[in-house]
This record gives C-alpha cells, sequence and structure tokens, in this order.
C-alpha cells in the first residue's frame, strides 16, 4: 500500500509537473516529523532512491526513526544516505529482480560486514527461494559475535537445503549457546553441523 | 599335591552331590502356596497411589545430596525471577512468540518485563517509528508489558519506549547493527516459508 501510494505520488508529482523540471515528491508521513530543510533533503535522497529502482519504505522509516529519537537534521540525512547506499549495494549484489524485502535484509548484511559476494552466491544457491531471512540471519550472527566471513560462509552451507524455520532456528541455537558461554564460533560450528549444513560449502572458519 | 589342595578337593566333591530334599516338603509348599489370595487387578490410580506412597530407601552421596540441594535452589531462584517483577527499572526479560493469523503475515507477541515503568510503547520500523501507535498493555499483578503485532515476512528494527524518555532494546532479541542515532535497537526477523 505504501508502494502504491508512492507510485501515485510520483505519477501526480509528474503532472503537477508538466513540462518544468519535476520536483521532489513529498512523502506524506514526513511531513510534521522533520524540519522542512531536513525533509527536502530526505525526499531528494527519496527520489533519487526510487529512480534507481530502489526501495523507498526503509529510507523512510530511517528519517521517521533519527525524527522519533530527535537526532539533528545533519544526522538523519547521513543516515538516510548511508542506507541509501547499501540498498544499492545490495540490491546489485542479489540482482534487479529481487524484492525490496530481500534488498532490505541485504543491506543489513552489508552493513554487518558481509561482502556483495556473499551475498551474490545466497542469491545464486537460492534462485527460486527468497534471500531475506537467509540475509538477515547472517547480520543477526555477527550481532551475537561471530565473525561476518564466518557467519557469511555458514549462511552460505545453509542455502540449498534450509527454509526459513531452518534458518530461524540455526540462528536461534547459537544466539542460546553464546548466551550459555559458548564462543559465538564454536557454536555456530557444531550448530550448523547439527543442522547438516557443514559441507564443503563451509570448511571452517574463514580467515579474512 | 598339598594338603591344603587335597581338603579343597573333597568340598568340591562334597557340593557336587544332589542335595537330597523330603519328598513331603513338595507337597507342603505348593498346598500354602495354594492359599495364598492372587493379587487382585488395579487401576492405574490405585497403582499409582501405590507407587507414590510407597515407602524407599535411597542412598545418596554427600555430593549428590548437594547438587540436588543446588538444583532445588536455583529452580526456586528462577521461578521467583519469573514471578515477581525485578527492581530494575530497566526491561528485564522479554520473549517474542509468533502464531500465523494469515497467509502473508504472522502475528508476533512482544513482551518485555518493566515493573517500574508507568508507560512502555513499542515503536520500530513497522509503526512508522510512531511513539503513540503501540502502545504495550501491562499484565495484572507483575510488571510484564506486552502487545502483538501482524507483520509480513521480512526483517524489522524496533525498540521499546519506557515511560515517554527512555529508549530500551529487547534484551531477548538480537541486536541491530550500525546504530544511526545513538540509541540501539533490536530486530525481529519474520520467515515466510
Amino acid at each position: 500500500m505504501r508502494r502504491g501510494l508512492g507510485l501515485s505520488l510520483i505519477i501526480a508529482a509528474g503532472l503537477a509537473g508538466g513540462s518544468r523540471a519535476p520536483a521532489a515528491a513529498q512523502e506524506p508521513r514526513l511531513a510534521g516529523r522533520l524540519p522542512d530543510p531536513v525533509r527536502v533533503q530526505v525526499d531528494a535522497l527519496l527520489d533519487s532512491a526510487r529512480a534507481a529502482g530502489l526501495p523507498t519504505e526503509p529510507l523512510v522509516d530511517r528519517a521517521l526513526e533519527g525524527a522519533s529519537k530527535r537526532a539533528d537534521g545533519v544526522r538523519i540525512v547521513t543516515a538516510v544516505r548511508r542506507l541509501a547506499g547499501e540498498l544499492g549495494a545490495a540490491r546489485d549484489a542479489l540482482g534487479l529482480e529481487s524484492s525490496p524485502a530481500e534488498v532490505t535484509a541485504g543491506a543489513s548484511a552489508l552493513r554487518a560486514g558481509a561482502r556483495a559476494g556473499d551475498l551474490h552466491r545466497l542469491r545464486v544457491l537460492r534462485a527460486r527461494q527468497s534471500v531475506t531471512v537467509a540475509a538477515a540471519v547472517l547480520a543477526d550472527l555477527v550481532a551475537v559475535g561471530v565473525p561476518p566471513d564466518t557467519a557469511a560462509a555458514a549462511v552460505i552451507a545453509l542455502a540449498r537445503s534450509a527454509d526459513d524455520a531452518t534458518y530461524l532456528a540455526f540462528r536461534r541455537n547459537v544466539e542460546r549457546d553464546v548466551a550459555l558461554g559458548a564462543s559465538p564460533v564454536a557454536a555456530l560450528g557444531v550448530r550448523l553441523t547439527a543442522t547438516g549444513g557443514a559441507t564443503a560449502e563451509y570448511p571452517g572458519p574463514r580467515k579474512p | 599335591m598339598r594338603d591344603g589342595d587335597r581338603v579343597v578337593d573333597r568340598v568340591v566333591e562334597m557340593l557336587k552331590e544332589p542335595v537330597r530334599i523330603d519328598p513331603v516338603l513338595d507337597r507342603r509348599v505348593m498346598a500354602e502356596l495354594a492359599q495364598v489370595p492372587a493379587p487382585r487387578r488395579t487401576t492405574g490410580i490405585v497403582a499409582l497411589t501405590g507407587w507414590l506412597v510407597r515407602k524407599r530407601t535411597i542412598a545418596v552421596s554427600p555430593l549428590g545430596g548437594l547438587a540436588a540441594a543446588a538444583g532445588i535452589a536455583l529452580a526456586v531462584l528462577a521461578g521467583r525471577a519469573w514471578v515477581f517483577p525485578t527492581a530494575h527499572h530497566e526491561p528485564a526479560l522479554t520473549t517474542t512468540a509468533a502464531v500465523s493469523p494469515g497467509a502473508d503475515t504472522r502475528a508476533i507477541q512482544f513482551v518485555v518485563l518493566a515493573p517500574r515503568a508507568s508507560s512502555v510503547t513499542l515503536v520500530g520500523d513497522f509503526n512508522d517509528w510512531d511513539e503513540t501507535a503501540t502502545p504495550m498493555s501491562r499484565a495484572v499483578g507483575n510488571g510484564l508489558w506486552s502487545v502483538t503485532v501482524p507483520l509480513a515476512p521480512g526483517r524489522y528494527r524496533y525498540s521499546f519506549l519506557v515511560d515517554g524518555n527512555r529508549w530500551e532494546p529487547d534484551p531477548e532479541a538480537p541486536r541491530a547493527l550500525g546504530d544511526d542515532f545513538g540509541r540501539p535497537n533490536s530486530v525481529v526477523t519474520v520467515g515466510g516459508s
């Protein structure tokens, strides 16, 4: 629904603009939440993202998060711009056909330290399945202390066989083991073996 | 062969001889067995009750006794931690559970323990980071706050806003990496397959 609204705004802006250079479409949810100068800059970033075929919802969310947390305008614009770059890199790695949810999760994985090549490999191995949860789990594993390359290798090792539920259970188990005192890498290795993912895809922790 | 060995051999030979039993003994034993009443069939509850009340002698090593005492103490403490609010004002315990209300969305329950809070709201990507959109309800008698939100498959960042002025991440959920605004968030991932 939000995407439909965004598309409508683009069309409306185009119609209203006529032969003039089209002004940036205004995201209605930003009204009243951001100071006007900040809102103008964020709207411009949203326009650029839209033109590049990137999902704009995460960008709006990031701006609104900044507004809720009373961040200053510069910080909000910087955060939105940074996220737009990550979304672009994720989309390039995952392909033009990737869904907005996949691109968003891919951007999270990149921020966590995964490489674009990891996302591309994930896409290739899961050509007919969503990579949303796989990429999200990659980021979550890094958050509990697994080195990014090791987390990426594990997630890729599960890519052919695991469904979303398996990925989520795998992540939960690793988190639980780490919370109980296991080292993140050891927990990951044990749980990966138990999940049936310890194949040639995961020869062990990767060296950076 | 020594004398001791010969004695042993004689004892062995004696032990090998068949034991002679009074032939009347067999008949007397069988007659007494016939007078013993057959055991009654008991129901499962009766049998269970009997098993429960039957006295037993249990042998426990000192180490085992200490371990059992420690286990009981741990269970009591864990029960207290769950039943009684902690003294912390900060959220101390959170669980997130998912059920399936529909094909495309999952109902995700967010729970946080904040005994001294007067209000807690759930704020995140799913509600435009609106501080008033998703207030959490406090369970009567304890400090558990909860709310259930339908979410489509995807990855969402969120935080709890306690008393309208303090942002707290979910201690039981993965932390979002690379916070942009100096206040850490948590993430929830909703699967689709």
